[in-house]
């Protein structure tokens, strides 16, 4: 048991060092206590970011080289994820796209798509985003009512989806539709890649509660899609959807990185502002102190113990939900303690001198526990996967989906 | 990266799983409630060499890394096996300096326990009802002696938790408190690994009930007020783990890390076994509730051990004190 890097590994991590130091002038960076950047303002400067990174070789480094990736492990992968992250080099903007659509892409893309969107998608020439969620379906995605119609070599489609992170700066987007409606709920559905600057899509941003605008909803108004578009067979949607959500588990569930500030950062603070509060409330603070530390300590070395697995050759299975779960956990104490340890300015959404760096975070939080999968649905997925209990039983599950609509 | 228990530690895991579960169950912990006598007992133990893991082999121990102690100890906690392996690692730890004692603890031939606070009138104090040698804190010295025992009426047997009052007294270390403060901190790893076999087992009795017993019709493990119960225990337990593993290599690989690491385990397994324990309980209803489940005796190591060797107030504290001090490096 060690907490080193193997040979291989240190030789790596040194190569990715090298790199981000070498081109630190191209990339934009946060500044201190900054934990994202806003990509309405940012756009052309995140898409600088990533290509230079992407010419750097550290994008896309799991990708197969044929579609212009690095051919790479997992692990070298989460290496690169933490020597950005201490380089202060934000979320990339195509996040979702190399997470998520592009894999789903490489499974079940036709050639042609393949060679025409994978390369240009590291590279940040195009940005991608995933249409999943729609107002009346989230947990139950295959709940989904957007509609697309075949029509000649065209299909049309119709519909409005929502919390789409990055559509409004997006080119492409992977669009679950359901195409049969006859058919029970999982059957009827099929993906395409839509393209977002086609007739009749209307992209609006919704603003969250923290008063941010990360996200929007998205509107198909007889939108055509060419059939070569189609990803895997018509009815297939489901299954093709599943490779982009298993995708999304590891990518959210990820080893190695924290949820929200690290640790230390948050040590930092209370180290700061513990002596300012009055003795009593000291004791008390330290409690709070205490208890996240001890929450985020146990997400990071149970995070190591994924990142063994990878390091091992392994894959990361539905266990990997315990990390974002454990970790939104963690970022949730560290938040509220976080928020507590400035005293009387914690009833404001900064301090006197304009610091709001944990009040933001409280209000950005109760989207981690819904994004990617709900902290419910994460158990339920924990308790069924892996514990093998029982699921629940689902009446929906094969009557035919117009019938199930009331 | 490699944190991951290798071959070998795998191969004690599972010899000492056998062992334990031969020798040892929540059985005899019901009935030394009612006078019977704790399994698997210290002869047994040191037979099996556990006693004397940490304990350096010129002294008779087999002088391993307290890792491979407290993957044992996670065994021994899933059947609250007595006496604890808290002893035995503490005790190594003070003993240190002197393999005559030493080989008698890592043999079994003497029953030791380690008091804490006064030695005039100790704490109640693991193992210390059926010790007959103590090992305790004196004005900064460490000291062994003979004492009078008061046992109090247990709440859980199997700790052979008793004050004591030493009657004699000779000093093996003038100035201990740095040697006393490590004791105490691989014993609460130790304690920790101990309390990570009884909250995993609990979650594994749990979710094998819920996937068997039936109410309104369906198996109640698929309700999810039941599942999130169970999965919220089990994804404790993990957690627990790695912060169980990680101080125990801190021990041995890396000391300064320790304190924090130590404090960080035994904060998570009082709170962590805790909720495993009343959740297995809960999952049970009535049946769960009554002397003949084990679930109690579960329950009632959980509530015992989450005061012992510093409650999880006093843990967090330290945890937050270290963590402001920059314990957590760069």
């Amino acid at each position: 048991m060690d907490f080193d890097d193997s040979p291989d590994e240190a030789e790596y991590r040194a190569r990715v060092r090298a790199a981000l130091e070498q081109h630190a002038d191209e990339l934009l960076r946060l500044a201190p206590g900054q934990e994202a950047v806003d990509a309405r303002t940012h756009e052309a400067e995140m898409r600088r970011t990533q290509r230079v990174l992407h010419d750097a070789g550290l994008v896309g480094v799991t990708w197969p080289r044929e579609y212009g990736g690095q051919g790479g492990t997992l692990l070298q992968q989460a290496i690169v994820g933490q020597e950005l992250a201490r380089f202060r080099v934000p979320a990339l903007i195509n996040h979702i796209g190399m997470g998520m659509c592009g894999p789903t892409v490489i499974a079940h893309g036709s050639a042609d798509q393949r060679d025409r969107y994978l390369a240009r998608l590291l590279r940040a020439d195009d940005v991608w985003c995933q249409l999943f969620s729609e107002p009346a379906s989230g947990s139950d995605l295959a709940a989904l009512r957007t509609t697309a119609v075949r029509d000649g070599e065209d299909w049309v489609v119709n519909g409005q989806k929502v919390w789409t992170t990055l559509a409004h700066v997006s080119d492409y987007g992977i669009l679950l539709t359901r195409t049969d409606p006859e058919k029970p709920k999982h059957a009827g559905l099929t993906m395409f890649v839509v393209d977002m600057h086609a007739p009749g899509v209307t992209v609006r941003p919704l603003r969250q509660m923290g008063g941010q605008s990360d996200f929007n909803e998205v509107f198909f108004d007889d939108v055509r899609i060419p059939d070569s578009e189609r990803l895997g067979e018509p009815g297939e949607g489901w299954r093709v959807a599943l490779t982009t959500l298993m995708n999304e588990r590891v990518t959210i569930g990820g080893a190695g990185t924290a949820i929200g500030a690290p640790v230390e950062e948050f040590a930092e603070h209370a180290k700061a502002r513990l002596p300012q509060l009055d003795p009593e409330r000291q004791v008390l603070a330290r409690q709070a102190v205490g208890r996240a530390v001890v929450a985020a300590l146990g997400a990071r070395y149970t995070g190591y113990r994924r990142l063994t697995v990878l390091s091992q050759g392994g894959i990361p299975g539905p266990e990997a939900s315990a990390g974002k779960l454990a970790g939104t956990e963690a970022a949730h104490l560290m938040a509220d303690a976080g928020v507590r340890l400035l005293g009387d300015d914690a009833v404001y959404a900064a301090t006197a001198d304009g610091e709001d760096r944990w009040q933001r975070t409280q209000s950005w939080l109760p989207g981690i526990s819904i994004a990617g999968g709900t902290d419910q649905v994460l158990r339920n997925i924990l308790g069924e996967r892996v514990l093998g209990l029982p699921p629940e039983p689902r009446l929906d599950k094969t009557a035919p989906f117009s019938g199930g609509q009331r | 990266m490699n944190f991951d228990l290798d071959d070998d530690q795998r191969d004690i895991a599972a010899g000492a799983r056998d062992f334990f579960r031969g020798n040892a169950s929540p059985a005899a912990a019901r009935a030394g409630l009612e006078g019977g006598a704790l399994e698997p007992g210290r002869k047994a133990l040191a037979d099996m060499g556990f006693l004397g893991i940490t304990v350096p082999e010129q002294a008779g121990g087999s002088g391993r890394p307290l890792l491979d102690l407290a993957v044992v100890a996670e065994q021994g906690g899933a059947v609250l096996a007595a006496p604890s392996l808290v002893t035995a690692a503490r005790a190594a730890v003070l003993l240190a300096g002197e393999p005559e004692l030493a080989a008698r603890l890592a043999d079994g031939s003497t029953a030791f326990a380690v008091l804490d606070g006064p030695v005039e009138r100790s704490a109640p104090s693991v193992d210390a009802a059926d010790a007959t040698l103590f090992l305790g804190l004196d004005g900064g010295a460490l000291v062994v002696g003979e004492g009078e025992i008061v046992p109090g009426r247990p709440l859980d047997a199997t700790r052979g938790l008793a004050s004591v009052r030493l009657t004699s007294r000779r000093v093996l270390v003038e100035d201990a408190a740095e040697l006393w403060a490590r004791a105490r901190q691989v014993g609460a790893v130790v304690m920790a690994a101990e309390d990570l076999g009884g909250a995993d087992r609990c979650v594994q009795v749990g979710v094998a009930y819920a996937q068997e017993r039936e109410a309104f019709g369906r198996r109640i493990g698929s309700y999810q007020a039941v599942k999130h119960m169970l999965v919220d225990a089990w994804v404790g337990v993990e957690q627990l783990r790695s912060l169980v593993w990680w101080a125990a290599w801190a021990a041995d690989n890396n000391p300064a890390e320790l304190p924090l690491a130590a404090s960080a385990a035994k904060a998570c397994a009082a709170a962590t076994f805790e909720r495993a324990a009343s959740t297995l309980i809960q999952v049970h209803g009535g049946i769960g509730f009554t002397w003949e489940h084990d679930a109690h005796l579960f329950w009632r190591r959980a509530k015992v051990d989450r005061l012992l060797l510093g409650d999880e107030a006093e843990h967090l504290d330290a945890v937050a004190r270290l963590a402001v001090s920059g314990a957590l490096g760069a």
